[in-house]
């Protein structure tokens, strides 16, 4: 079933984009990459690993690992309502309903057979530890090997060499499931990649913070987690470079989509999965989110000669690895370069990681008068979504900010 | 003046507090202040971490030197993070625990802990030779290992036999170790190591695990409804006086480290070669201490127990031992509201 989805995507989007081969098309190109990665991961004799948010997506792919963050799923299946199906076995097996369902969806999508055996299992103990259960939960349904990357909550010596032993070690045991050795010079190339795709990340940020901004409420929803999926990657480089080339172009030709921008808002973690039409409720109201709270680089470029080291510290830097002070020092900072008005915080229900932190966040922008909307929702369940309430509760906020 | 260092977690080593001359104080979820945490945090947090955050918010705390926080969850790492705003005069640190118990992790750890050890003394104004620290440290270890003893000599009579009012004991001897000081505490265990009540026969011996069970009151509550429990698994229980391993050459940072990431863990800790181990050895806690039952007890919104009970049910069930899952908060409120539900199950057992 999910073959079929992912590979009807790919030659959809494929039809499309030879119609306008001129075209720069960079959303299409992006969803067509991920749709082939998602094809990928249901295909047969592939080397595939289930891994959390932080994995080090460039390595495996360098070592010839097919490799995604479950929560990828989680989220695909909510934006094709098919998470529901799943939640009711993942629930009558007893996760609780009270717990983030990213996990839940994907945990009934293994009971249910759905989900691509996979080889072996990364478990990352950023960005939460409810990610890492479910990494434990995969490993001990599927009878597989397990490996966890423990990432520390500080920058110090110790702690980046700490995490950059883990690292080389995880590479012994990809290997010991490859029987392949770790090729020096495809690291090499996967870093190089990844430095190409951030450089140009950086330039697709910038040019976002541009006034008005040439991103529409759609363009980057979510981009900078699911990017790290493909940055190893020549593919990823071509789609940054395309996004780069949308964004100079619609300020060179004055298209800014939606380009009503009464507020500049950002958005904090991830946006709503299942079909919600926000974005067009804030279209409608003159409202851009112009920054996704994820959307920023934080890392130095990666060094080939001292590669462990430079991912360690790459995992590290990530915002949600460090404590919620320096996450909102990050947030503090992006709201006042990208000039905006206001933020909207999905408190998604059954994160203890990102909304735990809901009152800090909500303090930490006020201190720089930044008004935070706090909406009580589940990114990914549908069940419960009280429409009409959050509806109301964003019309009333934009008024608040204009 | 007893100088006390606050805590939270099961992961901290009290002899490191008290080797650096200060009381160890953990905080328990345990107030009458008003709730307020969810306003600085968010209120699907687990009710521990909830209260304890009420209890700081409220000045419903004894004076404290210092906070010592073990990044041991994400709700655990949100209060570390929202104590620095509740009390910005605080000195705190948060020590990183690995999840895993591998030899890097064990290194770390060790890490960890020497750089705890070093914090406290320096909190305390004391700059030792680190032989005469590292002398200190093996005296309260010593004095630790004697309490741990004394606990698992109580825990084994429990499993063999019901005395009313034991397992109460038990807690509050552990209680004191937590709140008090270790000398406390293993005064208490010697004078209570012969149980006060004769051996009584109860038909529902039950293995109780979970993340927190704190109050003395709640094992009296068991034995009202008619529950022996014959053995526990709760970072309030005995898991919390870990015994810790060391050898007279040994570097004592790194007994430290193997002692507590060896130790019967909490469910955020794994051990990767043996995924969902944490269900196979309550199956077997539960089987040696001759259990009818076992009662899991969780506190809402705690993701590392709550995320491993399906295969923990799926384990008990294969091997036919009966199993009750309760959650609730810290209160012996919300366990006097699974009555019906405790009796239930203890008369299923003797039937």
């Amino acid at each position: 079933m999910m073959y079929e989805h992912f590979d009807n995507t790919v030659k959809g989007i494929k039809d499309k984009l030879s119609q306008d081969p001129s075209g720069i098309n960079a959303r299409k190109k992006y969803v067509l990459e991920l749709s082939r990665l998602g094809r990928k991961l249901y295909t047969k004799n592939e080397t595939i690993a289930w891994c959390g948010v932080t994995a080090p997506f460039d390595l495996l792919s360098s070592m010839g690992v097919t490799s995604c963050f479950v929560e990828f799923v989680g989220a695909m299946l909510a934006s094709t309502q098919t998470a529901g199906f799943f939640f009711e076995d993942a629930e009558d097996a007893g996760f609780a309903t009270d717990s983030c369902a990213y996990h839940r969806a994907v945990m009934g999508a293994v009971l249910k057979n759905a989900m691509p055996e996979p080889d072996f299992i990364i478990g990352t103990s950023s960005p939460c530890t409810a990610g890492l259960a479910v990494m434990e939960n995969f490993a001990n349904q599927y009878k597989k090997d397990f490996f966890i990357l423990n990432v520390p909550q500080n920058y110090s010596k110790d702690a980046i060499r700490f995490l950059s032993n883990q690292i080389e070690e995880l590479t012994h045991f990809v290997s010991a499931h490859t029987k392949e050795p770790l090729s020096k010079e495809k690291l090499g190339m996967a870093l190089e990649n990844f430095n190409q795709s951030s450089k140009l990340l950086r330039d697709i940020y910038d040019l976002a913070k541009t006034k008005p901004s040439p991103v529409d409420n759609r363009l980057l929803r979510d981009f900078g987690v699911v990017m790290t999926l493909l940055m190893g990657t020549r593919e990823g480089i071509d789609i940054c470079q395309a996004f780069k080339d949308e964004l100079n172009q619609r300020i060179k030709t004055s298209r800014h989509h939606a380009s009503k921008e009464k507020t500049r808002l950002m958005w904090i973690q991830n946006r709503i999965q299942y079909p919600f039409p926000m974005d067009k409720m804030l279209d409608d109201l003159g409202a851009k989110i112009v920054i996704d709270e994820l959307n920023t680089v934080t890392w130095e470029p990666m060094d080939p000669d001292n590669p462990f080291e430079s991912i360690a510290k790459r995992m590290i830097s990530i915002p949600f690895s460090m404590d919620t002070s320096k996450r909102i020092k990050n947030m503090q900072t992006l709201a006042l370069d990208y000039q905006i008005d206001g933020a909207i915080n999905p408190c998604h229900w059954g994160c203890r990681q990102g909304t735990g932190a809901r009152g800090l966040v909500s303090k930490g922008m006020r201190d720089i008068d930044i008004p935070v909307l706090n909406l009580e929702i589940d990114c990914v369940d549908s069940r419960n979504l009280a429409r009409g309430q959050i509806e109301t509760r964003v019309e009333a906020f934009m008024e608040m900010l204009s | 003046m007893n100088k006390k260092i606050g805590f939270t977690c099961a992961y901290t080593p009290v002899p490191l507090i008290e080797a650096a001359g200060f009381f160890p104080y953990r905080i328990l979820p345990e107030t009458k202040a008003p709730d307020q945490a969810g306003h600085l945090l968010h209120d699907n947090l687990c009710p521990h971490v909830k209260k304890v955050l009420d209890r700081a918010l409220e000045n419903d705390l004894p004076d404290l030197e210092g906070m010592v926080f073990i990044n041991s969850c994400d709700t655990m790492r949100r209060l570390a993070d929202a104590w620095q705003v509740a009390r910005p005069d605080d000195k705190i640190i948060l020590i990183d625990l690995p999840s895993g118990m591998n030899r890097l992790s064990l290194d770390f750890l060790s890490k960890e802990y020497e750089r705890l050890s070093r914090t406290l003394f320096k909190w305390n104004d004391q700059t030792l030779e680190p032989e005469i620290i590292s002398e200190k440290i093996k005296e309260k270890i010593f004095q630790w290992n004697l309490l741990a003893d004394s606990i698992k000599k109580i825990e084994e009579k429990m499993t063999n036999d019901f005395f009313p009012g034991y397992a109460s004991g038990l807690q509050q001897i552990i209680n004191t170790a937590a709140t008090e000081s270790i000398d406390q505490a293993l005064a208490m265990a010697k004078s209570k190591i012969e149980p006060e009540n004769p051996c009584k026969s109860l038909t529902a011996p039950v293995f109780v695990f979970g993340n927190l069970l704190f109050d003395p009151k709640v094992y009296d509550l068991f034995e009202e409804w008619n529950v022996q429990v014959v053995g526990t698994d709760f970072c309030t229980s005995s898991r919390f006086v870990t015994r810790i391993q060391t050898g007279p050459d040994d570097n004592i940072f790194r007994s430290l480290a193997h002692s507590y990431l060896k130790q019967t863990p909490c469910a955020r800790t794994m051990d990767t070669t043996i995924p969902g181990s944490i269900a196979q050895r309550i199956v077997e806690r539960a089987k040696k201490s001759n259990a009818k039952g076992v009662i899991g007890f969780t506190l809402k919104f705690c993701d590392p127990y709550l995320a491993r009970i399906p295969m923990i049910r799926q384990a008990l069930q294969k091997e036919s031992i009966p199993f009750l899952m309760l959650e609730g908060d810290c209160t012996e409120g919300s366990m006097g509201q699974q009555q019906t539900r405790i009796e239930a199950f203890t008369e299923m057992l003797e039937v």
